[in-house]
């Protein structure tokens, strides 16, 4: 599903931020990828969805080489990959309802289908009463969880997601595991970039370090 | 396209000019100051155009008379200017209307006159020449021609001022086009900026748009439709305005070149579709160059 082969990203004449990083994830699997701050952990997420390209190396995503993926391919595939962002990118101006339809109104899906998703999915995640709501007006939790709402709506291959406990509690964090593991039994690839050891105690999903921009 | 889509579009660009209004006030109006600008000059030039063209259209010519000419010799003459195409009689000025028009002119001192002993005014015959028949050698034959007659003192004919005239609109409007469409680039350059200061405060918007999947031509197309319907509605407002400055302007100012009264002309129905159809291109094309620098994600 993702193979990086020798990738190599560096900004400016910065330290680069990922160094050799050589991954192979297949098709189904749950995997950690994890590391101190400014190890490279959103760097490595950004070249598989594509809003970076490697400065060299290779990435492949469904069978696509990122090196030279055309504007248009590269929508299509986003498609299928689902994004939580570590700061949610979520539009202000845009209500609840209207922030997970996006992922749905950009693939040119009627109205009512629309409509019957989006109430769907956010009564999956508990948002059904807060539809109007407006993101500034929603707890951190919320946030996170419209975000994964909007990732998910479209059922992706993939689902990503950047530190998706890092601003909550421990219950709201246990609360959006479980929701990963949920999806990712559907038969959705799941990758969690975090910090947070509490995550990965105990786990037995597969873990990948990375320390100063390399695999450990 | 989908109809969901264009749908979509619309709605999307409809629902971005309500939530960022006063960022969209802002931009309509600086758009409507550029494009009155724009027009203003469009409306001078169009009247010059206008005035080169009526003066152009027809020549008044003038026959002097030595004394008062008879009944038959008028009539000969008249005939005689039948042979020429395009000539037409407008009238016969006797000596004493001559005098009566002159005295109606001077009004009050009209007592002036009382003065003369004897009528010192010619009479005239005036004629008209069509300049769509006439070539330019005919104003000269009919001056020579009539001028041979014995009781024909003098022929004049405006033709070299209007030589002179036509010559100067030439030149004006080889500056009105070289300044015309630098005010048109400048008029582009301000919308352009303007446009850009309202899709760089939707920046985020852009890039998230693209991070779930959206193609350049679906998160661009409502930011062209805002752009389009921002132009048109600053071209709209510049031509009301330029409407209101034009009824003031013909209301207050009696525009007169010698005896001949010049009337200012609005721009015609055709033309005010045409300006408005290009503002709304104008924005269309500052949305499409100011967006150009957003999709590099």
């Amino acid at each position: 599903m993702i193979q990086l082969f020798n990738v190599y990203k560096t900004f400016g004449s910065k330290n680069p931020a990922l160094i050799d990083v050589s991954l192979k994830i297949n098709k189904g699997e749950f995997v950690f990828i994890t590391g101190p701050s400014g190890a490279g952990k959103t760097t490595l997420l950004k070249i598989i969805f594509c809003a970076e390209k490697p400065t060299s190396g290779h990435a492949l995503v469904n069978g696509r080489n990122l090196n030279r993926i055309k504007d248009r391919e590269l929508s299509l595939l986003r498609r299928r990959i689902g994004v939580v962002f570590q700061d949610f990118k979520l539009l202000p101006g845009r209500n609840v309802f209207e922030n997970v339809a996006l992922s749905l109104e950009i693939m040119g899906v009627p109205l009512s289908m629309i409509r019957k998703k989006a109430h769907q999915t956010l009564r999956y995640l508990g948002l059904a009463k807060k539809e109007d709501y407006y993101p500034p007006q929603l707890s951190g939790g919320e946030q996170q969880r419209v975000a994964i709402a909007r990732a998910i709506i479209n059922n992706p291959l993939i689902l990503l997601a950047d530190e998706p406990t890092g601003n909550l509690d421990p219950d709201l964090t246990m609360e959006i595991m479980a929701l990963l593991r949920e999806i990712h039994s559907k038969g959705t690839t799941v990758i969690v970039a975090t910090h947070s050891q509490e995550l990965l105690k105990d786990t037995t999903r597969r873990i990948v370090a990375l320390n100063k921009g390399r695999i450990v | 396209m989908k109809i969901t889509f264009f749908r979509y579009f619309v709605r999307q660009a409809l629902a971005n000019i309500f939530k960022n209004r006063l960022g969209h006030l802002i931009g309509v109006g600086t758009m409507a100051i550029a494009f009155l600008i724009f027009n203003t000059f469009i409306l001078v030039f169009v009247n010059l155009n206008h005035w080169t063209k009526e003066w152009g259209r027809s020549m008044s010519m003038s026959v002097y008379f030595k004394g008062e000419p008879d009944r038959v010799s008028l009539e000969n003459i008249k005939k005689e200017l039948l042979h020429f195409h395009g000539v037409t009689t407008k009238r016969f000025i006797s000596k004493d209307d001559a005098m009566e028009s002159l005295r109606r002119r001077l009004g009050e001192k009209a007592g002036l006159l009382d003065g003369l002993k004897e009528n010192p005014l010619p009479a005239c015959l005036e004629i008209i020449l069509s300049r769509d028949k006439s070539g330019d050698s005919l104003p000269y034959q009919l001056k020579t021609r009539l001028e041979k007659i014995d009781i024909v003192d003098e022929v004049q004919y405006s033709q070299e001022w209007i030589s002179r005239f036509q010559a100067i609109m030439k030149a004006i409007k080889l500056i009105g086009m070289v300044f015309g469409g630098l005010l048109f680039l400048a008029a582009l350059f301000i919308i352009t900026n303007t446009i850009k200061l309202t899709i760089y405060a939707r920046k985020d918007e852009i890039e998230i748009l693209k991070l779930v999947g959206a193609t350049n031509r679906f998160v661009k197309i409502p930011f062209l439709i805002e752009g389009a319907i921002q132009g048109f509605l600053g071209g709209l407002i510049a031509l009301i305005v330029l409407f209101l400055i034009y009824i003031i302007v013909i209301s207050r100012v009696d525009l007169r070149v010698g005896f001949a009264s010049l009337d200012i002309i609005f721009l015609s129905p055709q033309f005010i579709l045409f300006l408005l159809i290009i503002s709304g291109i104008i924005g269309f094309i500052g949305s499409t160059i100011s967006l150009g620098r957003f999709f590099r994600i």
